[in-house]
């Protein structure tokens, strides 16, 4: 038996894969060991815990959950670009909206909130695929809203400057129509930039979110993962008023509402499983 | 029609009445679920809000808003929002006694004092309630508790409870105890599995 | 091959049922609540189901009555209690269980009632 106080044993692996998925739903198969194993000797030495056993109690009792932020940080991709996670967007345009659609009765706008906004990739996606693959767009008003806690990040956003790396997802032809190339960056287009409100929300103070209101479309991706169990479940509830009844919350691709709230309806969707707000709610 | 700009989020019409909280307390009673959502969040920012939270929390329909209610009790977490959580593991309601065991997982510090009591109730099923809640339970006698619980525990499944916990939580201080469950419960396949699980654990140490 | 959908908070559980179903070779998935049952099974076709009462954010009878809402083909469910008490048998065939079995269940019980409900020979 392998007693080197370096190594994650199979046993710590299984013990900390069980925790892992119980609190964030992702699961890491034997086929990450290597990867899963490098993050915990990464943790098990910044926090000067000296041994997995350790470092796996702080893990599991630390108040604060930071540590659990930390590491999930660690253990999941953070890139941001145009077009991540795209089948969200072909979820927006071929299924999400023909159905808001249907039981639309007036003629108000369709409002979309992006949150967090980060550098504006998220909510300019949006207003392309709008644009260019919703036949709807040229019937119905849309409003997108994206906002961030980060003032420094919101003047990136309403700029609209990017790297190559930032657009490389994109077709091609979006890319000659929405963006000019300056020196080896991109600048996206005066008429993507106007379409888009970008607004300093901190999504878990109740006094700037109070007047989120009605809006058909929340997409929150990649941000409810960092929080702990109560902020996310807070967070949920506030998204639930923010959204019209019948309105849609797309969640990352590795989080999932079972572990976060049950007051939504799942809903299976082709490219996507979405979160409904009932309809019969208020 | 196009993307258009919003104005500024526009919504003159927002809720709740920050800052009244008689007010609150009345709209936490309005027909309105949303009216008592936000009645629900911010009484947050009043004192001695927890028996009235726990009083619309009991006769709450609308799952959206014992929600809210829920966090804002485990935000407050005082002595009177735990000694309400314990008393909802007593409810006839499935689902509100499950949201009562969460939320008191996020209060291990004020659920730590009642720990004894929950875990010699007569109630098999509270006794399991209690255990769930150990999981995250930052308390210097969590492991001693478990190997009581096993040692002395008649229910079967308050033991499988226990040995589950075990397995993450277990030292070499559980392995006489987890033999003696195994004679106990030898005829209980699942039990075996369990406690070898939790021993190979504790034995890879 | 049968895919069975294990519910249960508890990871032990979930290995102990896998283990006793994958020997009789099933499929088996598994998750942590009633949502996350329910993301699966909207997803993935399922054959039977295995779910505990008593999980965090959806319980067992939360589950049932969902999935049985759903526009979807249904897939007999088994569910899995800790107590034994008349209200909450038939509180448990009224959220759409077609069994109800008391904890821990021993192999060969948990075997044949599978069978049964998927209509396979009895072995």
């Amino acid at each position: 038996m392998r007693t080197d106080k370096n190594d994650i044993t199979d046993d710590d692996f299984q013990k900390f894969r069980e925790y892992f998925y119980r609190k964030t739903g992702i699961d890491f198969d034997l086929a990450k060991r290597y990867f899963v194993d490098r993050r915990l000797l990464e943790r098990i030495e910044a926090t000067n815990s000296g041994s997995f056993r350790t470092y796996f109690n702080k893990l599991r009792l630390e108040a604060s959950g930071l540590e659990l932020q930390q590491l999930t940080n660690l253990m999941t991709i953070n890139e941001t670009y145009f077009a991540r996670e795209e089948y969200q967007f072909e979820a927006l345009v071929n299924s999400l909206l023909p159905d808001l659609i249907k039981r639309k009765t007036d003629t108000k706008p369709i409002r979309i909130w992006c949150i967090p906004s980060s550098s504006g990739e998220e909510a300019y996606t949006v207003a392309m695929f709008l644009l260019e693959r919703w036949p709807g767009i040229n019937k119905w008003d849309v409003e997108i809203i994206s906002s961030d806690i980060d003032t420094g990040i919101l003047i990136k956003a309403r700029a609209g400057r990017y790297s190559a790396r930032a657009v490389h997802h994109l077709p091609r032809a979006w890319l000659q129509k929405y963006f000019r190339p300056i020196k080896d960056e991109f600048q996206i287009s005066d008429e993507l930039r106007e379409a888009v409100e970008f607004t300093r929300v901190n999504l878990a103070a109740p006094a700037d979110t109070r007047s989120y209101r009605n809006f058909d479309v929340i997409f929150c991706r990649n941000l409810l993962i960092y929080f702990d169990d109560v902020s996310r479940k807070a967070a949920a509830e506030t998204f639930f008023d923010a959204l019209n009844p019948g309105g849609f919350l797309c969640l990352g691709h590795s989080e999932s509402m079972s572990r976060i709230s049950s007051i939504y309806t799942v809903r299976k969707f082709p490219s996507a499983i979405v979160y409904q707000k009932p309809l019969e709610s208020r | 029609m196009a993307l258009i700009r919003a104005l500024q989020n526009p919504s003159e019409e927002t809720f709740g009445h920050i800052g009244e909280r008689e007010k609150l307390l009345l709209d936490l009673d309005d027909s309105d679920p949303a009216k008592r959502r936000w009645a629900a969040r911010d009484l947050l920012g009043h004192a001695e809000v927890s028996v009235p939270l726990l009083a619309r929390l009991n006769s709450e329909q609308d799952l959206s808003v014992r929600e809210v209610i829920l966090t804002s009790l485990t935000r407050i977490g005082d002595q009177d929002a735990v000694t309400g959580l314990v008393d909802c593991l007593r409810s006839e309601d499935a689902a509100l006694r499950n949201e009562a065991i969460e939320a008191m997982q996020s209060l291990p510090e004020a659920v730590g004092p009642m720990m004894q009591g929950l875990l010699a109730d007569t109630n098999a099923d509270l006794r399991i309630f209690a255990v769930n809640i150990l999981e995250s339970l930052r308390h210097p006698d969590v492991e001693a508790w478990l190997i009581a619980v096993i040692e002395t525990d008649r229910h079967v499944n308050v033991c499988a409870t226990a040995v589950d916990l075990l397995a993450e939580v277990g030292t070499p201080a559980s392995r006489a105890a987890l033999l003696g469950l195994k004679a106990r419960f030898a005829d209980e396949p699942y039990i075996q599995f369990a406690a070898d699980l939790s021993l190979r654990r504790i034995d890879a140490h | 091959m049968k895919r069975i959908l294990v519910i249960d908070d508890a990871a032990t559980v979930r290995m102990y049922h896998r283990n006793i179903l994958e020997a009789a070779d099933y499929v088996v998935e598994e998750a942590v609540n009633g949502i996350e049952a329910l993301e699966k099974a909207l997803i993935q076709k399922m054959d039977l189901y295995l779910v505990d009462i008593n999980m965090p954010k959806l319980d067992g009878y939360g589950f049932l009555r969902r999935l049985r809402s759903e526009d979807m083909e249904q897939a007999p469910a088994i569910m899995v209690s800790t107590e034994a008490a008349p209200e909450d048998q038939r509180l448990a065939f009224q959220s759409g269980a077609n069994l109800y079995l008391i904890k821990p269940i021993k192999p060969a019980q948990l075997l044949s009632h599978v069978r049964m409900l998927l209509g396979e020979a009895a072995q």
